[in-house]
């Protein structure tokens, strides 16, 4: 059993940290976010020319440094604690891991790693909830073309993208994990409908409608209806390194609480001389501590067998959604007034909390597809004789 | 003993009923069902307050021989289950909930005349100016000078997170006339015209993005004398027994009925995590049922703690544990719409609410688009705000300290 990090890793860690510490300023973030760009493109240059993080986890043949999954939690973790709004889980971990498991989308990796190519997945769908595999959006062959129809929703990074991943059905039913076929298109697209939008945690989405939208056969990436087996895998890797963002978030959260109730003075002491006030934070740091071991649960198991994989991701989610949620109230609770303002960091990095505590299923979500994939104990499985 | 309303009680209600019906226009619903806090549209309050000043009913806890009703405790609170019921955007509390009775038991008749009429009529509005960047939950540590000179008192210094400031013509506030020995001398409750020369209003950026909270900046802002509500340096009197009304009241039970009934109508027409409806999700519906049933429990405590003021008995800590319960209910159901609104609960929409201010940088979209539907735009917004029920009036650390002295003996 080892948690040390590689001396690369270390690096990896410390540059960014250096960086985002240097060069990236959270009201800066924030007016980029609110402008119609919503970012700041030089950002992303940077992390791929100076920073080499958006090839950190992909293979060397399309460029990037092939790292794994602890190099994607170490670079998620850093940009959680800096509450960067560009999407490097989306655009690299989901899309990226999609990506790399289909043949010939070579070239578009190249591009993820040179940052020339950000990829906006569209999974969920008007009447999918947060379940990816419920897609009703439908693709049929029409000559050699496709033919999509159907809508997308709440697609993250479409301002940015340069690429949209979408998952639509071409067999079975609804729910059904099999008959998903993977389509990798260019944004622009003739007779896509796109509605965008701001998120509240200062990022874009968009709505998509796609009414029978033509598009040419090398669209389809992977095998047809075969989607499933590239995205559960890439799936439990965006959520792992989510967690690790998360833990990010909190980690800057914790700190900013307790730095202000040292600060904050009422009754004529420090607010945090308030015994009150002192177990509410030791509550936030016990909720930390169970998010940083839930980082490493969801990390190293990500190589297991897809099973006990996906339990160790849905525990972490599980635990970070309700951390996320206790650490980022009680954040506001104790900030008082100020807390409910943008004017301190702390506003930002609770609306991140909140979207992190529903991005990819909320608690109650995992806790099913824990509940389902633990197995039964023998009498409960024989039943009533 | 019984649960029970009485046939007088029922016949009441269908009056009310019945005037809800026939007077709520369809645009006023909107704005008390599309509300994002606690605060209504500041227009659409106004005008409903209008309606109600009409028929009488703007101010109903008043005395009845200043605009007041003679109704018994009960019909006051069918009275405001009902609108709440019927969608009815709130009225701000400040002036009639609040300032108003203040006036009323300490008031100089000229202070009555004038402004207990004008606050009936929506012409005057007040702001409340007790928080001050460095006197939040220590109120009594307020620093906000008011010095005499000739018929005024001259007034410097900052006051924070006053809601409505920007629409507000009369500000009610603590200042500080002298200092004393103890803290909670030396302050006096004033009434400032909010046009008077020196003061700046500086609008605050919420979470929600909307501005509804503001500071203000005083520089010898000179205020009369007779504007002094009770006796100078004795404000604290008036402040504590304004805050009565601040905290007690009203019954928050119905409100949070009809919030568990949102959820439930939310979480019917959304996916699960096992495809069929949320409301059907084991999960979710012990929770929701969990909250449905800390409401149930929540409404006999309050008309027990009622029937105890109806017979003329102070309600003593109750106002703490109805407050604590009552906003930490009222959070709990504002998580819950929010994970009915599924992804969709992740846009940012405020076009498609009724938030009670403007808000701050934010452009809708040229078409109007709307990502679902509208309560998912108002269930983050509802959310963040909903945040800030546990810190004013009090904060929620701090009503559990005044329980653990008043109620516990600790
Ligand atoms: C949306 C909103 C609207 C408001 N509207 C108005 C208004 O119209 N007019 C007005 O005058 N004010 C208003 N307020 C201000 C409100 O009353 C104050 O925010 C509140 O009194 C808390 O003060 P504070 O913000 O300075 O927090 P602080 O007093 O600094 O408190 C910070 C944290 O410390 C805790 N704390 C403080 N003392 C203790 C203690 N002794 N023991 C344990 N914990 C403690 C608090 O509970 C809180 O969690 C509003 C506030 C908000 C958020």
């Amino acid at each position: 059993m080892d948690f040390s990090l590689t001396a690369e890793q270390q690096l990896l860690r410390d540059s960014l940290a250096d960086w985002l510490a240097d060069r990236y300023d959270l009201a800066r973030s924030r007016e980029a976010a609110a402008s119609e760009a919503g970012w700041q493109p030089e950002v992303w240059r940077a992390f791929a020319d100076d920073l080499g993080i958006l090839g950190a986890t992909l293979p060397e043949e399309v460029g990037g440094s092939g790292g794994g999954p602890v190099e994607a939690m170490v670079i998620a973790e850093q940009l959680g604690r800096a509450l960067v709004v560009e999407p490097y889980v989306d655009t690299v971990v989901l899309g990226g891991g999609v990506l790399r498991r289909l043949p010939g989308a070579g070239d578009v990796l190249k591009g993820v790693v040179a940052g020339s190519v950000r990829i906006a997945p569209g999974l969920l769908e008007p009447t999918s909830g947060h379940t990816a595999h419920s897609v009703a959006t439908t693709a049929r062959r029409d000559g050699g073309d496709w033919v999509l129809t159907g809508a997308k929703a709440v697609v993250p990074g479409v301002p940015q993208a340069t690429h949209l991943l979408l998952t639509a059905r071409t067999s079975g039913e609804q729910r059904d994990l099999d008959g998903i076929s993977i389509f990798l298109l260019p944004v622009e697209l003739p007779g896509l409908q796109v509605h965008r939008y701001r998120t509240i945690d200062d990022r874009h989405a968009a709505d998509l409608v796609l009414d029978d939208v033509q598009v040419p056969a090398d669209a389809l990436l992977g095998e047809e209806g075969r989607g499933w087996t590239a995205l559960a895998p890439a799936l439990d890797e965006a959520l792992a390194a989510l967690t690790a963002e998360a833990v990010g978030c909190m980690r800057t959260v914790l700190a900013d609480t307790v730095a202000y109730s040292k600060e904050r003075r009422q009754f004529g002491q420090p607010i945090g001389s308030f015994q009150a006030l002192q177990h509410r934070m030791v509550d936030m740091h016990l909720e930390v501590e169970q998010s940083v071991a839930a980082m490493y649960l969801a990390t190293l198991r990500l190589g297991a067998e897809p099973a006990e994989r996906a339990r160790a991701t849905s525990a972490a989610k599980v635990t970070v959604s309700r951390a996320a949620r206790f650490v980022g109230q009680n954040a506001v609770q104790l900030h008082g007034g100020m807390g409910m303002t943008q004017e301190l960091a702390i506003g930002h990095y609770f609306k991140r909390l909140t979207a992190i505590e529903y991005e990819l299923g909320p608690a109650d979500h995992h806790r099913s597809r824990y509940a389902s994939l633990t197995p039964k104990p023998r009498s409960a499985e024989r039943g009533e004789d | 003993m019984d649960l029970e309303w009485s046939a007088a009680d029922l016949a009441f209600r269908d009056e009310v009923r019945a005037f809800l019906d026939e007077r709520l226009t369809p645009d006023l619903r909107r704005a008390g069902r599309l509300m994002t806090s606690v605060y209504a549209d500041h227009e659409a309050s106004m005008r409903w307050q209008a309606i109600l000043h009409e028929r009488g009913w703007a101010a109903p806890a008043w005395p009845v021989e200043y605009g007041g009703c003679d109704w018994t405790v009960t019909q006051h609170y069918l009275f405001s289950r009902e609108s709440i019921l019927a969608g009815a955007p709130p009225l701000s509390p400040m002036g009639i909930s609040m300032v108003a009775h203040v006036l009323i038991e300490f008031g100089t008749p000229e202070q009555k005349e004038f402004f207990l009429p004008r606050i009936l009529t929506g012409e005057v509005f007040f702001c409340q100016g007790y928080s001050e960047p460095e006197a939040g939950s220590d109120l009594a540590a307020l620093s906000m000078t008011a010095e005499a000179d000739g018929d005024d008192l001259v007034c410097t210094g900052s006051k924070i997170w006053t809601t409505h400031a920007g629409e507000a013509n009369w500000m009610f506030c603590l200042v500080r006339t002298s200092r004393a020995a103890k803290k909670q001398q030396g302050i006096t409750f004033l009434l400032i015209d909010m046009s008077s020369p020196g003061i700046e209003v500086r609008p605050l950026v919420m979470t929600s993005g909307e501005q509804i909270q503001n500071q203000e900046f005083f520089d010898h802002v000179r205020v009369p004398k007779a504007n002094v509500v009770g006796e100078i340096d004795d404000g604290w009197t008036v402040a504590k027994y304004l805050l009565e009304f601040e905290r007690g009241g009203s019954a928050a039970a119905p409100k949070l009925q009809i919030m568990a009934d949102e959820v439930a109508r939310a979480a019917a027409g959304q996916p699960g995590p096992d495809g069929r409806p949320l409301l059907e999700s084991p999960a979710f519906a012990a929770k929701l049922a969990d909250a449905r049933i800390r409401i149930d429990v929540l409404e006999v405590l309050e008309f027990r703690v009622l029937s105890a003021a109806a017979g003329g008995r102070n309600p003593g800590t109750a106002s703490s544990m109805l407050k604590i319960l009552g906003t930490e209910l009222s959070q709990t159901l504002t998580e819950l719409l929010l994970e009915a609104a599924g992804p969709r609960g992740r846009a940012y929409q405020p076009h498609a609410t009724r938030p009670g201010g403007p808000l701050a940088g934010f452009a809708p979209p040229a078409d109007g688009y709307v990502s679902g539907e509208e309560w998912q735009a108002v269930a983050p917004l509802r959310y963040f705000n909903d945040r800030a029920g546990t810190i004013y009036a009090g904060s929620n650390e701090i009503q559990r300290n005044i329980l653990a002295k008043a109620a516990l003996g600790l």
